[in-house]
């Protein structure tokens, strides 16, 4: 990488090849490469199983209330779409930053959907229940949210830590036992007869304001929006401009490095993770307590993965999740009208969600190619020709 | 309390938890990071279920050859998604957790979105199961009529003596031949294998792909057992309990045996607890609990102590 400097005096020219090679630019170009090709990828499946890409795509979007659907009944419009899916989109966005302040203390957390369950249900049950008022009790839930996953974050982070447990081993562990505990505490005491869910919550105590007109059509007003979008400046704060958010990212990267420098590694995990379930928790109630409003006993939600795409596709950038979690959030809302108009299964949304991951997963490998590629240039201009693409299949 | 019944169910939950558990310390001890057991073992029982599905009208669903097809396919599939953990972890310089983690979740989707697309133009209903029965089951003579001990041999599954054949060649090839111990070495200090000449990225390879090959037969075992149809509830987490015995067995392959027949042990012990109280089925659902709070405890108290390979999750460029 050194010889490049020398063999390259006209540094500031601009070449195709540093869209994914310059650290300024690739931070956009990857992930931007990565949604072309898994829509590419989607396309070419709803090609295969014989329905139009072009069809299944506006269905998406207008699913998620980003497109005027053909029809809408009284009262309903594209707005109550948008709301509904803003709904959804904004514990998305919470888990997701969850698991980017995990991974910047270079931990991985994928425990977020037991956390989000153990906070939900926790919630549900002290106050969702209670004949509190809502400016008691909506801030109790969110505080119970936050101490709840917090908790749970902590006792991973000082799991890895002190007996040096994997944090996905213990994590999954934790989701199943959550799963099983509280799915025997919903069925046996607190199940709507009916739909055998847990039962709704009180509309004083829900984090959505429901029943609003605004501009003639009927929306409902999640709370969890204003929350989610605050979260993000304080993490984008707290990891870049604070001495633990400094600390979490330097043992992140270099763990032996920071105890040398001084830095209490275990305090460094444990606060990491805890702010990580923290984010979890309130992910927790606001989807359980918000949008959804009931909680299916013994179901992880998938969110808990989903986030992880998110955070990647975000480059583990707080606002970079703000658009991954839209763009995610569109596949999972909008797959049920999709299905309904297609006719294709709705599960289709976790398998893009899963190419998308998939291709996050290589976009280190993009970035290296064309750096390499850059690299190799620089010395020998001539050799460009005939491998615009870099030297992907062999290796040096 | 029926210690039969908890042997017998016991053994038929821990022996596919170890064929994984060796997968998972051959990738491992290869140097790549194996998280995708659970999503490997998912692939393996579904492309089983397939086989059987496409093939149960052209030799009849009652026909024994069934069963050997489901496990040779079921193995194969394994063996071919495990590929793509390879490829991502080894050529693609992905990092290894989260590439396992993508294996996982894009297992869980794939086979749950590809069986409800079979069912439906098989059968023209979207559901997401394929049913398989439960596989034949056969007691060793003589052996079984031992007093207590004898329940090892009873009731076996016709997958046991694939498990047992695969376990013992892999502890042959791990620890008595040139290969294993070059794989072991790839785990420890890559560069010295390739200054020995051999081939770190191909060892590593195949040591993933026999990961799959040997998953695939775990998660044949879990459908065609006690599920007795491929669901997404094939996803219950053993691959990860499988990460947790080889964990515990300090990857090394008899002692994580041990550790999968106590976890096996103490999930059917528990089952039989809530009978022979004659507590309700609800309750049950706490005692579910019982092996992953073990893990959890017995991780607390040996994680301090264990060696994992020293190059374990670095990719050799």
């Amino acid at each position: 990488m050194t010889d490049q400097k020398n063999a390259n005096p006209n540094k500031n020219a601009f070449r195709p090849i540093d869209l994914l090679a310059d650290e300024r630019w690739n931070k956009i170009s990857i992930p931007f490469i990565t949604i072309l090709l898994t829509i590419l990828v989607a396309s070419l499946i709803m090609i295969l199983i014989g329905r139009s890409p072009v069809v299944a795509m506006r269905s998406f979007l207008q699913g998620s209330g980003l497109w005027p659907k053909a029809v809408y009944t009284p009262s309903k419009g594209m707005l109550t779409d948008l709301f509904s899916f803003l709904g959804i989109f904004s514990p998305m966005l919470l888990a997701s930053l969850g698991v980017v302040v995990a991974m910047k203390g270079g931990m991985f957390n994928i425990g977020i959907s037991g956390q989000m369950l153990a906070s939900g249900f926790l919630a549900t049950v002290f106050i969702g229940y209670s004949d509190l008022s809502s400016t008691i009790a909506r801030p109790l839930i969110l505080l119970i949210g936050i101490s709840v996953g917090g908790l749970l974050g902590a006792l991973i982070g000082y799991l890895k830590y002190r007996f040096n447990i994997h944090e996905v081993v213990s994590t999954i562990m934790f989701n199943y036992i959550i799963s099983y505990i509280t799915g025997f505490f919903i069925n046996g005491y607190y199940a709507d007869m009916i739909t055998r869910t847990s039962r709704a919550v009180r509309a004083a105590a829900r984090l959505q304001v429901s029943d609003l007109t605004f501009m003639g059509q009927k929306i409902s007003f999640p709370l969890g929006l204003p929350i989610a979008l605050i979260a993000v400046f304080l993490i984008q704060f707290f990891i870049n401009r604070t001495v633990s958010g400094f600390e979490i990212r330097m043992i992140g990267s270099n763990r032996i490095c920071a105890q040398y420098a001084g830095v209490k590694v275990g305090r460094g995990l444990v606060r990491a993770m805890a702010i990580s379930g923290m984010l979890a928790g309130l992910a927790g109630v606001t989807m359980y307590l918000g949008y959804y409003n009931t909680i299916v006993p013994k179901e992880l939600s998938s969110m808990g993965y989903d986030s992880i795409a998110v955070a990647l596709l975000g480059n583990l950038s707080p606002s970079g999740c703000i658009f991954a979690s839209f763009l995610i959030t569109i596949f999972q809302k909008g797959a049920v009208y999709m299905s309904s108009s297609t006719g294709v299964a709705k599960e289709i949304a976790s398998v893009i969600t899963g190419i998308l991951l998939l291709f996050s997963a290589t976009g280190i490998y993009i970035k290296h190619v064309a750096q390499r590629t850059r690299a190799k240039r620089s010395i020998l201009p001539s050799s460009n020709k005939n491998n615009p693409n870099g030297n992907g299949g062999t290796r040096i | 309390m029926n210690v039969e019944a908890i042997i017998i169910d016991g053994m038929a939950f821990a022996l596919p938890i170890f064929i994984m558990a060796i997968g998972g310390i051959y990738s491992e001890k290869s140097g790549i990071t194996m998280l995708a057991l659970e999503g490997l073992q998912g692939f393996g029982a579904f492309t089983g279920a397939i086989a059987v599905l496409i093939l149960s009208p052209v030799i009849g669903e009652n026909s024994p050859k069934l069963i050997y097809i489901a496990i040779f396919a079921a193995m194969i599939g394994g063996m071919i998604y495990s590929m793509l953990h390879a490829v991502l972890s080894i050529h693609f310089l992905a990092n290894q957790v989260i590439s396992g983690v993508v294996v996982n979740i894009l297992a869980a989707a794939l086979t749950t979105f590809l069986t409800s697309l079979l069912n439906e133009s098989l059968t023209g209903e979207a559901s997401n199961k394929i049913q398989l029965g439960a596989a034949p089951r056969f007691t060793v003579p003589y052996l079984s009529s031992v007093p207590i001990l004898g329940a090892f041999f009873k009731d076996v599954y016709i997958f046991v003596p694939f498990i047992m054949f695969f376990a013992l060649i892999a502890w042959y090839v791990l620890y008595k031949t040139p290969y294993g111990l070059r794989l072991r070495a790839c785990g420890e200090n890559p560069y010295s294998v390739d200054a020995a000449g051999g081939n770190v990225n191909g060892i590593r390879f195949s040591a993933v792909m026999i990961c799959g090959f040997l998953s695939g037969l775990a998660g044949i075992f879990f459908a065609y057992s006690t599920s007795a149809n491929f669901s997404p509830s094939i996803y219950m987490g053993y691959g990860y309990l499988a990460i947790a015995a080889l964990i515990f067995g300090n990857w090394k392959i008899l002692p994580t045996l041990g550790v999968c027949v106590f976890f096996g042990l103490a999930k059917s012990g528990g089952y039989q607890l809530t009978l022979a109280l004659g507590l309700s089925s609800k309750v049950s659902d706490l005692f579910l609990t019982i092996p992953y709070i073990l893990t959890l405890l017995l991780l607390i108290f040996f994680s301090k102590h264990n060696h994992p390979p020293k190059a374990v999750g670095q990719p050799f460029d």
